[in-house]
């Protein structure tokens, strides 16, 4: 249950230097390789197998990618839409087997990609709490032992029993959310997420998103607003095209990244 | 307004600490090693799976009992008065019930894991879960089902004074070489389903077929010979042996039934398991 970042010194922010870093990517390629047009039938695709009309069209989601994160760092990552920003988490997450290259993380990754992922409008809040948390991996007695506090977090005491079908969207976004961040992760990855809820809700997250930062978890940001990216990340990354155009500094990069929209 | 929360306690410790890209095991051991990692997600899918199906229905577990006997009477007025079989030393309704049951446990496994199958691609392709679970947790759903229908077997059985016996305790073992079977097959399918939608309705011709070429309504005497040998291929028919015999003739079915079963079976299983892992990058390249 303990891990390095646990027993080190707290530190309130940057990064947690002495631990080996918790994401390293290095070489990364995707590549896809998609139909050139869409083929939904068997019996279409033997045909056109066998008379050798089957075209593949290859696009590059990641090219190159290299990428370290250190425990604790708080990093952003800034694209146009279709940049390669998710293909980068899904990568992160395992989800994608890169093409070519390498990635190590270190640790329990906690993705925030989809708040409330088999939630099933029928069962009550505490039932779908479970079956969220299952789908993290984690057993109903280790939910059980904190369902209080993720009960409490969401805000949703007088609801937790009724069927979510009745929940509006900002009460099932709370609880999804109180349910991925019952525990700190090592590596928390977010993908355009911060609004949540209402605003004191909104607050309540980033409050629990920076005392895991902390804590020593590092996090990944993804976002294609500049203002969800500043004020948060020490550094920030720009993708274009599946690589990397820009590093450094938050604040430099998302200069560049208004100006080079503003010369497209 | 908002209270103050607790900070939330470290994630607890899933087994693999480190993911390296470079040093992952074959993807039928992986998804293996995975699956067992998340038996948690198995239970709670089960669970819901289950759950659902009885609040869905008004008559919840009844229908489950119910269902099958409906039919089973339907078949059994159909085939004495149109139909007329060779007289036999026990009753036809206890002679198709457990064909019924079981090809009803088959059809519902295999077609609801290519449903769940696709239905469950845009999950795993946020978040990292062995997509065999979800296949995993419908067999289970199911087997639980069939479990339940034993109950009003029994009560038949009772009704019609067939004589019950201790070899009842070896259908058990049919129903989970039945539930490795459809497991096999369920995967097979779901593999090619997911790319192409006729997949399912072909299969589901399949499946009609599939039904008649297995002797549940029909004792396998009364097709022509060679015919018989051939449907010694259906994998459907030794594992109806092992659930039916016990019924209607009190006694274990022949070993040579079981070696079928148990070889068709985990034949089946390695098969599906191999093509549904190792199309596994193919799965999320897809979405």
């Amino acid at each position: 249950m303990t891990t390095a970042a646990d027993t080190a010194p707290e530190i309130s922010t940057g990064a947690h230097r002495d631990a080996a870093p918790a994401i390293e990517l290095t070489g990364i390629n995707v590549r896809f390789s998609m139909p050139s047009e869409r083929i939904v039938s068997f019996k279409e695709y033997v045909l056109k197998r066998i008379s050798g009309k089957l075209e593949h069209r290859e696009l590059w989601a990641l090219r190159g990618m290299d990428l370290v994160v250190q425990p604790g760092e708080f990093v952003g990552v800034v694209g146009r839409n279709g940049a390669g920003k998710s293909t980068l988490l899904k990568v992160i997450s395992r989800v994608l087997t890169p093409t070519s290259g390498r990635v190590v993380v270190r640790g329990q990754v906690a993705p925030l990609l989809e708040l409330g992922a088999g939630f099933h409008f029928d069962l009550t809040g505490r039932e779908n709490v479970y079956l969220n948390a299952s789908l993290f991996g984690y057993s109903s007695r280790v939910v059980q032992r904190h369902l209080a506090d993720v009960i409490a977090f969401s805000e949703l005491e007088e609801f937790i029993d009724l069927p979510i079908r009745n929940y509006s969207s900002g009460m099932l976004a709370r609880l999804g959310f109180a349910v991925a961040t019952m525990f700190r992760p090592d590596i928390l990855l977010i993908d355009e997420l911060l609004a949540v809820g209402d605003v004191g809700f909104q607050e309540k997250c980033l409050e629990r998103i920076h005392d895991f930062r902390s804590r020593g978890t590092a996090i990944l940001l993804v976002s294609h607003q500049v203002g969800a990216i500043s004020g948060h990340c020490d550094r920030t990354l720009w993708i274009e095209r599946g690589t990397l155009k820009s590093a450094g500094s938050t604040d430099e990069v998302l200069q560049r990244y208004s100006e080079g929209f503003a010369e497209s | 307004m908002s209270i103050p929360s607790t900070p939330a306690p470290n994630q607890p410790a899933l087994r693999q600490q480190v993911y390296d890209s470079s040093r992952r095991p074959h993807p039928a051991v992986e998804e293996l090693q995975e699956l067992l990692r998340f038996w948690h997600l198995v239970v709670q899918w089960s669970r819901r799976n289950i759950k659902l199906r009885y609040k869905r229905s008004i008559l919840g577990v009844l229908w489950t009992l119910l269902e099958p006997l409906m039919l089973m009477t339907i078949l059994t007025v159909v085939f004495s008065t149109v139909f007329r079989f060779p007289k036999q030393a026990f009753p036809f309704p206890l002679y198709i019930l457990p064909g019924l049951l079981l090809y009803d446990f088959f059809n519902r496994s295999t077609m609801q894991i290519v449903e769940e199958t696709v239905a469950s691609l845009g999950l795993a392709s946020r978040i990292y879960v062995p997509r065999s679970a979800f296949a995993l947790a419908t067999v289970i759903t199911y087997l639980v089902n069939w479990a339940i229908a034993l109950i009003p077997l029994i009560a038949i059985m009772l009704v019609l004074r067939q004589p019950l016996s201790w070899s009842l305790l070896t259908v058990p073992l049919g129903m989970f070489l039945a539930a490795v079977f459809a497991l096999g097959v369920g995967l097979l399918v779901a593999t090619l389903g997911v790319f192409f939608h006729d997949v399912k309705l072909t299969y589901q011709v399949l499946l009609t077929g599939w039904f008649y070429a297995t002797p549940i309504i029909y004792p396998v005497e009364i097709v022509p010979e060679n015919i018989q040998k051939a449907l010694l291929l259906n994998p459907l028919l030794h594992l109806l042996a092992l659930v039916r015999q016990p019924v209607i003739l009190a006694r274990v079915a022949p070993l040579e039934n079981w070696l079928a079963a148990l070889g068709f079976s985990f034949a089946a299983l390695a098969a599906g398991w191999w093509v549904f892992t190792t199309r596994r990058n193919v799965f999320d390249y897809r979405s």
